[in-house]
């Protein structure tokens, strides 16, 4: 069933973009028989697209147009023009995570109230607590199929070697490892497979187990009739009337014409780079400083997580590539203690790369015997990706290049991330945590990576309580506008220790009730 | 591939079952070190006709110091250079890029080691001259062709214990992702 909608049909969501935000949003208001058209500037792909093969897949689904890493970090170096790694695709960036399924703790919604001012950040408390979100990421878990909750049912995966290695190395030093909670099947649920441990979760699930808006999402939004996707669409401008509110969304399609899809609202959800370039691409007469930008906080508060990896080579083999690629976590240092030299926490999460990233990624542009020998020790490694909170800083940020353009005609992104005093603590802190666990647990050498592009963007069109400090109120719409709503990780206030996920998908799940009962009562 | 293997490493690890595991890998990546032997280099093998001889046996050379595993064979490193120096023959801006930087490098091991970079006998000198080149695109080339040439080559996946594609075979679910033998307390 192809559903297929009129451009100048002004009743119509508009969904920018098909991800975790994106592709819930539409699945959810498609089921409450909300019409919707989504707009993906990618392509759609099929099952049979997915390959087992990290670098072939990463030129096959990576969001590569043209953007500029910097600031002040080793990755304006290494990665140029890569700052994120990210998808451009129907499913987003949930056709490449990993499954890691965590709740964002209580204390994590209000870091400000918590800390109080901290020099050189910009951190605010959420205009949500935890308490508001809770039965919607009880709703999210059962959507996703998380394990080890009582929402799904299913259990945790089964120990890997990998998860063998680290739960030892940790328990010698008096932290817990335990099983990861991932949104990918451990026993056929929701129409899709059980795992079958391929061992390459971030190139896409080839046989379906993991959760994807591609997978889930999309095929049943469209199921509904109510949907319409419409692959290789890149919107250019969001357009409004003479009273502030949006009209609809100029895009451009494979064959490069230009079509405005008329729109009751416009809900963004284009990842954190995206969205606020979107909203900055929509500066008007009315709007100078771009749409939804009275704070002047769109495209501010940047973050990705502090993002280092670690491993150990152990004494004997490890074969961590026979894994689901996030096994297990080490939470011990989640929480918020000051004492630790830094506020906030961070999650040590076992995690699997192959041999081809290895060489890239383990000393970036690196090369001679060193770096080989460890190379040649590659089934022995164990080790770890952190997800550290990092601080809202207003100077981390998305903006406009001021002459270069895409292939779009658009002014490309510049990316500019830099570490906040905070976030070099956490980093030394989880850095040294991670070497303990991995020569517990045998480790004769630890090899520790600098942050390599970022898969977790969030911040930069934030919720706040107050209109001036932040761009969307607690339902993620715009302070400004109220059609336009933001339905993605660039929401969010505060990036706290675990992976964005299954916070994207509560949250798209609480907006789209939200947007059906302001629709009903014709507020919007 | 796997340096730590000794036997001393296998008595703390304590595993005889380990053991045998390391015999049997040894002798399967013995098959491949004969034609090496250390300097051993033959760039008639290889070498193509837009860089010549001691420009091909040079960038041999100049590849087996980057990323030195003894243990694999010169074809593994050849056939990232073969396609290199095939190419040249046809675009004159690689063929500058290859002979130039072959120069460079040449010019600079005469003027600290008084021959060329072939003939010098010390790792650790050669590999001094390579730093000071490993930010010209010269090097940067070759470097990046040589990290997807062996360690994104499916042939060489086994020697480094790597499985690459594995759906096709139904994963790991039942082939192993459990196994652990060393670690205690599992």
């Amino acid at each position: 069933m192809t559903t297929a909608f009129d451009l100048n049909d002004d009743s119509l969501v508009v969904i920018v973009g098909s991800g975790a935000g994106g592709g819930t949003l539409s699945q959810e208001l498609a089921e409450k028989g909300i019409r919707c058209v989504v707009l993906e500037a990618g392509k759609r792909f099929e099952r049979s697209d997915i390959e087992n093969d990290e670098w072939k897949m990463f030129s096959k689904i990576t969001w590569l147009d043209k953007r500029i890493t910097a600031g002040p970090t080793a990755l304006t170096q290494t990665s140029p023009n890569l700052p994120t790694w990210l998808v451009k695709g129907v499913g987003g960036a949930t056709i490449h995570w990993a499954g890691v399924s965590l709740r964002f703790q209580e204390h994590e919604f209000k870091m400000h109230s918590l800390n109080g001012d901290i020099a050189g950040a910009n951190v605010l408390d959420w205009p949500i607590s935890y308490a508001d979100l809770a039965p919607y990421y009880e709703k999210a878990e059962a959507k996703l199929g998380v394990t080890g909750t009582k929402a799904s049912g299913l259990p945790y995966h089964e120990p890997s070697s990998h998860f063998k290695v680290i739960a030892e190395g940790s328990k010698r030093v008096g932290a817990h490892c335990r099983p990861a909670p991932l949104a990918i099947n451990t026993q056929a649920r929701d129409g899709r497979p059980a795992c079958q441990v391929t061992g390459f979760c971030m190139q896409g699930c080839r046989f379906g187990a993991k959760w994807s808006t591609m997978e889930s999402s999309i095929p049943k939004a469209e199921a509904t009739g109510n949907i319409e996707v419409r692959p290789d669409s890149m919107v250019l401008r969001i357009e409004h009337d003479k009273t502030g509110k949006v009209t609809g969304v100029l895009y451009v399609d494979k064959a490069g014409n230009q079509h405005f899809q008329k729109a009751r609202l416009v809900a963004v959800a284009a990842n954190s780079i995206e969205s606020p370039r979107l909203l900055l691409n929509s500066a008007s007469d009315m709007f100078p400083e771009g749409m939804a930008n009275s704070s002047g906080q769109v495209g501010k508060n940047y973050m990705t997580h502090t993002g280092t990896g670690i491993y150990g080579e152990m004494p004997d083999t490890v074969n961590m590539h026979k894994s689901p690629v996030v096994p297990g976590l080490v939470s011990t240092w989640a929480d918020n203690d000051p004492s630790r030299g830094h506020v906030a926490g961070y999650e040590l999460e076992i995690l699997h790369i192959g041999l081809p990233f290895m060489s890239a990624f383990l000393k970036p542009g690196g090369w001679g015997r060193e770096l080989a020998n460890s190379l040649a020790n590659y089934e022995n490694m164990a080790g770890f990706w952190i997800c550290g909170e990092d601080l809202a800083v207003e100077s981390n940020s998305i903006t406009l290049h001021p002459t270069e353009k895409d292939q779009y005609g658009l002014p490309i992104p510049v990316v500019y991330k830099g570490n906040h005093a905070n976030d070099t603590a956490m980093i030394k802190h989880s850095n040294q945590q991670a070497t303990a666990i991995l020569e517990a647990a045998g480790a004769t050498k630890v090899n520790v990576m600098d942050r390599y592009p970022a898969s977790h963007n969030m911040g930069t069109n934030r919720m706040s309580e107050r209109p001036q400090d932040g761009v969307v109120n607690k339902w993620g719409q715009s302070h400004d506008i109220q059609n336009l709503f933001i339905s993605d990780g660039s929401q969010f206030t505060s990036s706290g220790a675990e992976n964005p996920t299954l916070t994207i998908v509560a949250l798209a799940i609480r907006q789209a009730e939200y947007i059906a009962d302001q629709m009903q009562k014709q507020m919007i | 591939m796997n340096k730590n293997k000794t036997a001393d490493t296998r008595a703390t690890a304590g595993a005889n079952l380990g053991r045998r595991r390391f015999l049997a890998r040894s002798t399967a990546a013995a098959v491949g070190v004969g034609a090496l032997g250390g300097t051993l280099l033959s760039p008639a093998a290889w070498a193509a006709k837009a860089v010549g001889d001691h420009a091909s046996a040079t960038l041999l050379r100049m590849a087996r110091d980057i990323y030195p595993h003894d243990r694999l064979e010169d074809k593994y490193y050849a056939q990232v250079m073969t396609p290199l120096a095939e190419k040249a023959e046809t675009d004159a801006d690689l063929k500058a890029l290859l002979k130039e930087g072959v120069a460079a490098l040449d010019a600079q091991a005469q003027q600290h080691f008084g021959k060329p970079y072939l003939d010098i006998a010390a790792e650790t000198d050669r590999v001094t001259l390579l730093k000071a080149q490993q930010d010209t695109p010269f090097f940067q080339k070759i470097r990046g062709d040589l990290m997807m040439g062996i360690y994104n080559n499916p042939e060489l996946w086994p020697r480094f214990g790597y499985g690459g594609s594995s759906w096709e075979q139904g994963g790991y679910r039942y082939r192993g992702y459990e196994k652990n033998d060393w670690i205690e307390g599992v």
